[in-house]
């Protein structure tokens, strides 16, 4: 068992990022710098290594953390970081990586999780050799459709029921066709991937799209096969191309959405 | 952030990763991952996520309704909510119908 560098004083506590396996070295985390800016080390048991940091006390007791999670700059910095350490950490065997903020008071209490958490031996094993790939397909609109022909006999009353129908009629089909493809391009990659996780769409504020997003999915995928996979990606996209489909493809992500587990 | 540490000790595949836009880091680092008990537990993720996830993801929340973006109400970790998230349905529900700026008494008997 190695203890990393310098213990928690009463100011500071371990920010645990994650779990990998207990041969990985040290060295993979050199470069990278946590939560608060702090250096990152893995602490070891037999079976497991937690990656984690120090970070004050003060940014993450009771009312000061309501504060800061208040904060954008704070919580952008703190997930960024978060992300990046588990990054890193994709050098390993294997990553289980933990919900932002698992914070702890002393290294007794990260060894004493570790040996109390058992699933995490399995958890681990799960995603061992495993990365996580992120597909965002955006759908173009349809051309509008041609307005409505004639009508002179009409009322200005009744076209006006009329249109509104047609444009509610043509909302609900656009509405279907965007579920449909979401099933048959999700259908297609899940078949390819070890997991598949289809998540809820970001707005477009968020994507930065002008397209509504129709899917917004993880895949847990074998580092030897995320060539094949990217491929796979541009191809089912360049295959639903015509039909106004773009896919994009985020990561390697450390396989956040691949270590739930039964409790 | 950390962009000088990017990449460096990683095998060469995992260098070269774009940066990742904050929504795509925010959903994975917030909402998965494991949860395990620490010794400072933010329960406060459950109150306060909905407000945090507005403000960064949705530039402005009424233009958002607006726009009949609804996403955060089919969350399952955010509909929990209750409260504000059926208010917000029921006041769009009457601004779709045409009876936003009335008194919801009268709305009432109108149905």
């Amino acid at each position: 068992v190695t203890a990393p560098a310098t213990p928690p004083d009463a100011a500071t506590a371990w920010y645990v990022y994650g779990i990998v396996p207990a041969d990985t070295p040290d060295e993979l985390f050199e470069a990278v710098r946590g939560v608060s800016g702090s250096p990152v080390a893995v602490l070891r048991t037999r079976d497991v290594g937690a990656v984690l940091g120090r970070v004050p006390l003060s940014q993450f007791d009771g009312d000061a953390l309501a504060e800061n999670l208040r904060d954008a700059a704070w919580l952008e910095a703190g997930v960024r970081a978060h992300d990046a350490v588990l990054e890193a950490a994709l050098g390993a065997g294997g990553v289980v990586p933990f919900r932002f903020g698992t914070v702890y008071r002393s290294d007794e209490h990260v060894r004493s999780m570790l040996g109390a958490e058992r699933m995490l031996v399995g958890a681990l094993e799960r995603v061992r050799g495993r990365i996580e790939l992120g597909v965002k397909g955006y759908l173009a609109a349809p051309a509008p459709p041609p307005p409505s022909a004639g009508g002179g006999e009409q009322s200005p009353g009744r076209r006006y029921l009329e249109e509104r129908q047609r444009e509610r009629r043509a909302a609900e089909d656009e509405e279907a066709r965007r579920a449909r493809t979401a099933d048959e391009v999700h259908a297609r990659l899940a078949a390819l991937a070890d997991d598949a996780r289809a998540n809820p769409l970001q707005p477009a504020e968020a994507s930065g799209r002008a397209e509504p997003m129709f899917l917004n999915a993880a895949y847990l995928v074998a580092r030897d096969h995320e060539d094949e996979f990217r491929q796979a990606v541009a191809d089912v996209g360049d295959g639903f191309g015509a039909d106004g489909v773009s896919l994009e493809l985020t990561g390697p992500w450390p396989p956040y959405n691949f270590v739930e587990v039964e409790r | 952030m950390n962009a000088q540490g990017r990449g460096a000790g990683l095998p060469a595949v995992y260098g070269g990763r774009e940066p990742a836009q904050l929504a795509d880091v925010l959903e994975r680092v917030l909402d998965k991952g494991i949860v395990i008990a620490g010794d400072i537990q933010i329960n406060l993720l459950d109150i306060e996520l909905l407000t945090i996830k507005l403000r960064l993801l949705v530039a402005s929340a009424d233009k958002a309704r607006e726009m009949g973006i609804d996403w955060w109400q089919n969350d399952p970790f955010l509909s929990g909510r209750g409260q504000n998230g059926l208010e917000d349905r029921v006041k769009r529900l009457e601004r779709e119908a045409g009876l936003g700026e009335r008194d919801p008494e009268e709305n009432e008997r109108q149905r």
